[in-house]
C-alpha cells in the first residue's frame, strides 16, 4: 500500500493519496512511516523527473499540492512535539513588487519537499520580514523580487535583520528573475538558486 | 580619431505587408472585450477605482476588481491619439509615431555589466548607464533611450538618477521607467525643466514613460498611479503587458495575446478618462516559461507572430511598441546570440509598430556588454537594409556599361563602376580587413574596439550647465524625501 501510495504522490492523484494515507493510519502505521516511506520517496521521484525534464512544473506542483493534502490528514495523528516538517522556511515579495507566481513555485516545491511555509505574500516591508522572523523563527527567509526597481529592498531587509540582532539566526536566500548570483553575494544572502528546484535543493543543503 | 555621431536610421519596408486580415483580428478583439467585460481587471488603486466607477465601470471596491462595459471601453479609447511626437532634448532628434517609421530603443533594462575597463562582471550603476548613454547617443540604430541597465546603487529613487544619466548623456527622447506617484511628481518636474516649462512639456514631450502592468490581469498600485500623474502632464505612457504563456497566461498564444491586450486596454482606458486625449500607447511582450524549470525563455523555436501584437494594439486605435531583439544567450558574439537577435530583428520593418525595443543586452535582458550594443546595431542594420528596395532607374539598369563591356569582359576600369563602387555594398562589422590587407577580422573583437573607441573619446551634446544643477537639485529632493 505504501508503493501504492507512492506511485500516487508521483502521479499527483489526491484522491487516491487521501485514501490511501487514511487507509494506512486505519491500519496502524505511524505517520512518520508513512511520510519517510512513502509521502517523501514519491516527492524525492518527482524531483529528480524535475531535474531531468521528465516532469514539468505544473505536474510537479499537483504532485506538491497532493502531499500536502496528506499531511494535514498525518498531523491530528502525530505525538506531541513530533513534526513532519523539514524545517521553516518564511517567504515573501519584496515592498513595491506585486509578483508572486514565482514565488508561490519556490513555497509550493519547499511544503512538498517537507519543508513548513509561512508564505507573506506580496509587498512585504522590511520590518515585516523582521517582524515574521521575531515570531516564526525560520530556519531559512526567503525574499523574491521581480522587478530592477524593487531588488533594492532585499538589501534593507538584510540591514533591518542586522539592526534587529536576527541576522546570524536565520539563513537567507534571495530569487527573482533579475536577481543573480553576484546580487545574493552584495546583499550579502546565504542562497540563490536560478530556479525552483535549484531553489529547493539550497534550501536543503542550508538546514542539512 | 573622435567617433562621430551618427544619424537616426529608424526602419521602414518599402513593402506593405499585412499579415492577418480584419476577419481575422476581429475574434482576439472580441475576445478582449469580452475578457474586460466578464473576467474584469484589477486596478490597485482607489484614485483609479474613483474614476473609473464615476465613469459607469462596474467597481468591486472590496476586490479592487473592475469590469469594463464594452460601450465605455470603445469610447474612452476613441479618445487616445492615434499618433503623437516623442520630444527631443534639443528638437533635432523628434520622433513622429505618424510618420510611417518605425523607432527604436535599447533593451531595458539589464541589472549586470561586464566592466568595460576591468572586465569585471558585475552589478550595474548609475556611471554604468551614463557610458551606455553616450554609445546610445552616438549610434543611430537607436532613435530614443531606454535605460539600458539600472542604476542598481541609487536604492529607491534609482529610476530618478537613470534619468538624469539620461539627459546629462544624450539628446535623444528619454523614456523612463518612472514607478510610483511620488517619483513620478519628480520625473514630470525633471522633464518640464528640460522641456523649457509645462506647456512645452505638453506640446513636444522630451520623456515618456513605460509602465507595466501585472499578468494576469492587474494594474498595480505603482504603476497605475504614476500613470496618472503622467497623463495630467502630457508625458506619453507605454503600457507594457509581458504575458508568460504557462504561468502568468494561458499556455497558448492566443489566450496570452488575449491576456496582454485586456491588460494594455484596461490600463489605456483609465488613462483616458483621466487626461482625455493624453497619449498613451501599449505593448504585448509574450515571454515563455519553461514548463520544466519554469525559467523565462524569449525564443522557443517556434517563436512567432510577434507582429500580432502590433496589429491587436492598432485595432484598439493605439500605437505600439513592439519587442525585436534580445535573446538568451549568456554572453554576446555567440552563435545563439545572433541567430535568436537576427530573427527578430528581421521582422521588425515589417511590422508596423511606430517604436520598438530592443537591441544591447544578452542573458535575458540582464546583462550589457559594449561589445554586444555593436553587434547588435550591425544586426539592426541589416534588418534595415533587408526590406529595402533596390533603384531600378537607368543608370541602375546599367544598359550602356553592359553594352560596352560586352561578353566575356570586366567591369573593373568602367567609370560607371567607379562611380558606384563605394556605396554597392555597404559593409558589415565582420567586414572590416585586418592591417595585412588579407582577411577579415574577427567581427566581436571588431565590435568590441568600436564600443571602447565610443567609450574613451565620444561626447554628447553637453546638457547646459544651469540645468545639470536643477536636475541634480531635483533628484537631491527626492532622495531626502524618500530615502529619509
Amino acid at each position: 500500500m505504501k508503493d501504492q501510495l507512492k506511485q500516487a504522490i508521483i502521479a499527483g492523484d489526491a484522491g487516491v493519496v487521501n485514501a490511501l494515507t487514511q487507509a494506512l493510519l486505519a491500519t496502524g502505521a505511524s505517520p512518520r512511516e508513512i511520510l519517510g516511506e512513502a509521502l517523501l520517496p514519491g516527492m524525492e521521484v518527482v524531483g529528480e523527473r524535475m531535474r531531468s525534464g521528465d516532469c514539468f512544473i505544473p505536474e510537479v506542483l499537483l504532485s506538491a499540492r497532493t502531499m500536502q493534502g496528506a499531511l494535514d490528514l498525518l498531523r491530528p495523528h502525530m505525538a506531541e512535539g513530533e513534526s513532519t516538517s523539514a524545517g521553516t522556511v518564511v517567504i515573501g515579495t519584496v515592498e513595491g513588487d506585486l509578483h508572486d507566481i514565482g514565488k508561490n513555485l519556490v513555497a509550493m516545491l519547499l511544503q512538498g519537499a517537507g519543508f513548513e511555509v509561512v508564505n507573506l505574500g506580496t509587498g512585504v516591508t522590511a520590518a515585516q520580514f523582521v517582524a515574521a522572523v521575531k515570531e516564526h523563527a525560520p530556519a531559512i527567509l526567503g525574499m523574491s523580487a521581480l522587478l530592477t526597481t524593487t531588488l533594492p529592498h532585499m538589501g534593507e531587509t538584510m540591514q533591518a535583520l542586522k539592526d534587529e540582532g536576527l541576522r546570524d539566526s536565520v539563513k537567507v536566500m534571495v530569487g527573482g528573475a533579475p536577481v543573480t548570483q553576484a546580487w545574493a553575494d552584495e546583499v550579502g544572502a546565504d542562497g540563490y538558486g536560478a530556479n525552483a528546484g535549484m531553489a529547493v535543493d539550497r534550501a536543503k543543503a542550508l538546514v542539512g | 580619431m573622435t567617433p562621430q555621431r551618427q544619424a537616426i536610421a529608424p526602419l521602414r519596408s518599402d513593402f506593405t505587408v499585412r499579415f492577418h486580415s480584419e476577419a481575422q483580428i476581429e475574434p482576439l478583439r472580441e475576445a478582449t472585450l469580452a475578457l474586460l467585460k466578464r473576467t474584469g481587471v484589477k486596478y490597485r488603486s482607489a484614485k483609479a477605482l474613483a474614476i473609473l466607477k464615476k465613469a459607469g465601470a462596474k467597481v468591486d471596491e472590496g476586490s479592487d476588481l473592475v469590469r469594463l462595459p464594452r460601450r465605455l471601453v470603445e469610447e474612452t479609447l476613441a479618445l487616445a491619439p492615434r499618433s503623437f511626437v516623442l520630444g527631443s532634448r534639443d528638437g533635432a532628434g523628434d520622433l513622429d509615431l505618424g510618420s510611417g517609421f518605425t523607432y527604436g530603443a535599447t533593451d531595458g533594462c539589464g541589472v549586470e555589466v561586464v566592466d568595460w575597463r576591468t572586465g569585471e562582471r558585475r552589478s550595474s550603476t548609475k556611471a554604468d548607464l551614463a557610458d551606455v548613454t553616450r554609445m546610445q547617443d552616438c549610434l543611430g540604430s537607436i532613435s530614443f533611450w531606454w535605460p539600458t541597465v539600472s542604476a542598481g546603487d541609487c536604492g529607491r529613487t534609482a529610476q530618478l538618477h537613470e534619468i538624469e544619466a539620461g539627459w546629462n548623456n544624450t539628446t535623444k527622447h528619454l523614456m523612463g521607467m518612472v514607478q510610483g506617484e511620488t517619483l513620478a511628481r519628480h520625473a514630470v518636474e525633471m522633464a518640464t525643466l528640460v522641456a523649457g516649462g509645462a506647456e512645452g512639456l505638453r506640446r513636444r514631450p522630451v520623456m515618456s514613460d513605460l509602465i507595466g502592468t501585472v499578468s494576469p490581469l492587474v494594474n498595480d498600485k505603482d504603476g497605475i498611479e504614476a500613470g496618472l500623474v503622467f497623463a495630467a502632464a502630457g508625458v506619453p505612457v507605454c503600457y507594457v503587458s509581458m504575458p508568460n504563456l504557462g504561468t502568468t497566461a494561458p499556455a497558448t498564444k492566443a489566450g496570452a495575446f488575449v491576456v496582454g491586450a485586456a491588460e494594455i486596454v484596461s490600463a489605456a482606458v483609465l488613462h483616458e478618462l483621466a487626461a482625455p486625449g493624453a497619449p498613451v500607447w501599449g505593448s504585448i511582450m509574450q515571454i515563455y516559461a519553461d514548463p520544466r524549470t519554469a525559467l523565462t525563455m524569449t525564443t522557443p523555436l517556434d517563436d512567432r507572430c510577434r507582429f500580432l501584437a502590433t496589429e491587436l494594439l492598432h485595432s484598439f486605435g493605439l500605437p505600439a511598441l513592439g519587442a525585436f531583439g534580445g535573446t538568451d544567450a549568456e554572453l554576446p558574439g555567440t552563435w545563439q546570440a545572433g541567430v535568436e537577435t537576427m530573427l527578430q530583428l528581421l521582422q521588425a520593418p515589417l511590422d508596423g509598430c511606430e517604436t520598438y525595443t530592443g537591441i544591447g543586452l544578452t542573458n535575458t535582458y540582464n546583462l550589457f556588454t559594449p561589445e554586444n550594443l555593436v553587434l547588435d546595431d550591425d544586426l539592426y542594420h541589416r534588418a534595415r537594409h533587408a526590406f529595402l528596395d533596390i533603384s531600378m532607374d537607368e543608370e541602375s539598369l546599367a544598359l550602356e556599361v553592359i553594352d560596352a563591356v560586352g561578353p566575356g569582359g570586366h567591369f573593373l576600369a568602367q567609370p560607371h563602376t567607379r562611380r558606384h563602387m563605394r556605396d554597392a555594398v555597404v559593409r558589415a562589422v565582420t567586414q572590416e580587413i585586418d592591417a595585412g590587407g588579407q582577411r577579415y577580422r574577427d567581427a566581436v573583437e571588431v565590435a568590441r574596439e568600436r564600443a571602447l573607441d565610443i567609450l574613451r573619446h565620444y561626447e554628447p551634446e553637453p546638457l547646459d550647465e544651469g540645468a545639470r544643477r536643477e536636475l541634480r537639485r531635483i533628484v537631491g529632493d527626492a532622495d531626502r524625501e524618500l530615502r529619509g
